[in-house]
């Protein structure tokens, strides 16, 4: 009876079981109070980070659309947290700050750029009202992108313990909107105005000459010769041009951010945005500042699009001898000679 | 001034104009991302759902 021998069997090792298990127990009491720690024993997720070399990431497998959803763990990730925390704050404030804090002594020191002959009471058209259009479609757009992007980069530090936390996600709701949608005005003005003025923005030898002459700025009798644009204004113009179209190429990749390749390649568009933006927002800084405070009579040229005669003579003696020219006026008549208001 | 003035308006028609074009060819990311499974009908007005 093949029940009856196992009954039998179990009966006599029945004490040998008992006595194993009595052992092991008495061996492992830890065990058999269920305290293991399944965390001292786990891989530490420090190590295993570290362990994953440049680019290299854990992935899963997902049936939704979404295939960077895949994705994991990326350890450049942290990398690239850590740049926006701590490091692009300080670029950010070393540019826009540390370009205020040049300026304010610059107007201290240096004090208002003056027309020296004053101003004669005729004007001379610089800029026509399409320019002006151009000027302002972009420079208006450029104004709320800056706001808004340093929002984004700014905001929650600085704007959120002053706004509150409703008034903050109702305003950044907003900006992030027209940051948006604005970007495509200013990426059409910057390519108009690339258009117009570029065969003004050639860099030529005569520009080494106002380079080493510092502009005049410094001194305040003489004023280097300059066709239309200085070399200055050619740099502020190449600034906008190279600058806008980084922001714009970065820009397009985080409105449609699965353009990029992966999340990788979309982190690395992130930083180019924000550290051009940094530099681009100093530049301009400067450039409004030298368009309005700066200088006496510089506004004129983007307000009504005419300027002083005497102004002009000053720091675009060529360019006004070639207007002179085109009109068959005499050296010391204008063309557009209106009074000045 | 008129230069100005233009080129504002014209900045946030031209803003308008690309909102418009940009939300009718692309759906929203609680559309584009997901599958019939995991949609739910009404996902509210947040940074998912619909604006």
């Amino acid at each position: 009876m093949p029940g009856s021998l196992s009954i039998l069997k179990f009966a006599v090792f029945k004490p040998l079981f008992v006595a194993f298990a009595l052992l092991f127990v008495l061996a492992h009491p830890a065990a058999a109070q269920l305290s293991f720690k399944p965390t001292a024993e786990a891989v530490q997720e420090d190590k295993l980070l570290n362990a994953l070399k440049e680019g290299d990431k854990i992935t899963g497998r997902v049936s939704i659309p979404d295939g960077m959803s895949a994705s994991l763990i990326q350890p450049a990730g942290r990398d690239w947290r850590d740049f926006q925390r701590s490091k692009l704050p300080w670029i950010g404030g070393i540019a826009i700050l540390g370009m205020l804090a040049v300026l304010a002594i610059f107007l201290m020191v240096r004090g208002r750029i003056r027309v020296r002959q004053g101003f004669s009471g005729k004007t001379i058209l610089r800029f026509a009202s399409f320019e002006r259009f151009t000027h302002w479609l972009t420079a208006s757009c450029f104004i709320v992108l800056a706001l808004s992007g340093l929002n984004v980069s700014f905001g929650r530090m600085l704007i959120l313990p002053w706004f509150g936390a409703d008034a903050f996600a109702a305003m950044s709701a907003w900006a992030k909107l027209a940051h948006n949608y604005l970007a495509f005005p200013f990426m059409l003005g910057l390519v108009i105005m690339f258009l117009i003025w570029i065969k003004d923005n050639i860099p030529g030898k005569l520009d080494l000459e106002w380079i080493k002459q510092g502009g005049g700025i410094l001194s305040a009798d003489k004023h280097p010769p300059a066709k239309r644009f200085n070399a200055g204004q050619k740099g502020i113009f190449w600034i906008v041009i190279i600058g806008g179209a980084l922001m714009s190429l970065s820009g397009w990749f985080l409105l449609f951010p699965y353009l990029p390749a992966n999340v990788t390649a979309l982190q690395f568009w992130t930083v180019i945005h924000a550290v051009i933006a940094m530099l681009f927002i100093a530049a301009m800084l400067a450039h409004i500042y030298i368009g309005s405070v700066g200088m006496e009579g510089a506004f004129d040229a983007m307000g009504t699009g005419e300027v002083d005669v005497n102004w002009a003579k000053e720091h675009h003696a060529l360019w006004v001898e070639e207007q002179q020219k085109k009109a068959g006026a005499p050296p010391d008549r204008t063309p557009h000679a209106v009074p000045a208001e | 001034m008129k230069s100005f003035v233009a080129a504002l308006a014209f900045a946030v028609v031209a803003a308008v104009v690309v909102a418009v074009v940009l939300n009718t060819f692309q759906e929203p990311s609680s559309v584009a991302f997901t599958t019939t499974g995991a949609r739910v009908g009404d996902p509210g007005h947040n940074l998912i759902g619909p604006s």
